[in-house]
């Protein structure tokens, strides 16, 4: 029999931590393609203090697929949802830009659906592999249910 | 086989052990989709390290060849004294990045320094082909920087996996299973303890009848 000691509560903090790890990088406030464009070395701050950094390469490649008003207007890091389904991930879509992106990226029409888009695993390699440091996972309470 | 955690058979207890066992379940969730996002990672950065290799293997193949041709046009020695004085200050902007909770290095060569190029030497004593060499070796510059990043990436993910695989058996091998044994153990022994009651019951009626 296993008691339920030391080595149980250890067992739940442990537990507990791997909930709060995934979403660490999480950034605390969003900056706009344009803003960071202009930093000399650009970045933001993410929810366990740290610093998420932006290759100026994937900046500049971002800042060819769209106009200035639209630099402007997008907000990095794109964030994709993970949901409960394994198979499939949701690039958030606030201000539509990010659709014009994935659709050129992925070279496929994107059509969000309550402000999401639906991507699957293949074109979630593809989009990373372009976007390393412009994307970021955001595991949602969705995933618990 | 799982093994029966030591509790003391009460509803309270039952609770309890259901209430973690919903929590081990959510979290076995989570992990796994973690687990398939750094897999997924880690072979994306197994691919880019290859291809990062082998661009290396061949930017340094070509700029030894472009120096072994300008050693031969102005010798060794002559080309090593004008050399030693090239060294320069390299800069390089190192940042972090963050997936799914692993906290990968990000080096990019700021594109000043890729513009900047290695001279250091003097112009009128040496050849084209120092300055063809010279080039050359900042493309290797730029590649073995690249190389760093995903090689430590490499390392750290592949570090996570491990850490993450372990959980994942832990919860789908021991956590789980033993509250899943335990659970049933006690909803079995409160059974018992109802059916037990049910009969002293029917025992006490029949005596009361008797009198």
């Amino acid at each position: 029999m296993i008691g339920d000691s030391s080595y149980d509560r250890m067992l739940q903090e442990c537990l507990k931590g791997e909930l709060r790890i995934v979403n660490a990088g999480l950034p605390q406030n969003r900056k706009s393609l344009s803003a960071l464009l202009g930093e000399e070395y650009p970045h933001v701050k993410c929810s366990d203090s740290g610093v998420h950094s932006f290759k100026r390469k994937e900046l500049e490649y971002l800042a060819s697929l769209i106009n200035a008003n639209e630099q402007a207007a997008l907000l990095l890091p794109i964030l994709i949802e993970l949901g409960a389904n394994k198979a499939e991930a949701a690039v958030i879509c606030q201000t539509g830009i990010e659709e014009e992106i994935i659709s050129k990226i992925l070279n496929m029409p994107a059509q969000p659906k309550n402000r999401r888009i639906t991507i699957y695993k293949p074109q979630l390699t593809l989009l990373r592999k372009v976007l390393k440091t412009t994307t970021q996972y955001m595991f949602t309470q969705k995933i618990l249910k | 086989m799982s093994q029966l955690i030591k509790v003391r058979p009460t509803k309270i207890e039952l609770v309890k052990l259901k209430r973690k066992l919903t929590l081990a379940q959510r979290v076995q969730k989570i992990v796994k989709d973690r687990l398939s996002i750094l897999t997924m990672e880690f072979l994306q950065t197994a691919r880019d390290t290859i291809e990062a290799k082998k661009n290396l293997v061949d930017s340094f193949s070509s700029a030894y060849k472009a120096l072994s041709i300008a050693s031969g046009y102005h010798g060794y020695i002559a080309l090593e004294k004008e050399l030693i004085a090239s060294e320069t200050d390299l800069r390089i902007t190192a940042g972090s990045r963050n997936i799914a909770g692993v906290r990968i290095p990000s080096f990019e060569l700021p594109e000043k320094e890729k513009e900047k190029p290695i001279r250091r030497y003097n112009l009128s004593d040496t050849s084209s082909w120092v300055d063809h060499a010279a080039q050359l070796s900042k493309r290797c510059l730029k590649h073995t920087v690249e190389l760093a990043e995903l090689q430590r990436s490499l390392e750290l993910l592949g570090m996570e996996i491990n850490r993450t695989k372990r959980i994942t058996n832990a919860l789908e091998h021991m956590i789980i299973p033993s509250l899943e044994v335990t659970i049933n153990y006690l909803n079995m022994k409160f059974e018992e303890r109802d059916r037990e009651e049910k009969a002293r019951l029917k025992r006490v009626k029949v005596l009361l009848a008797q009198e």
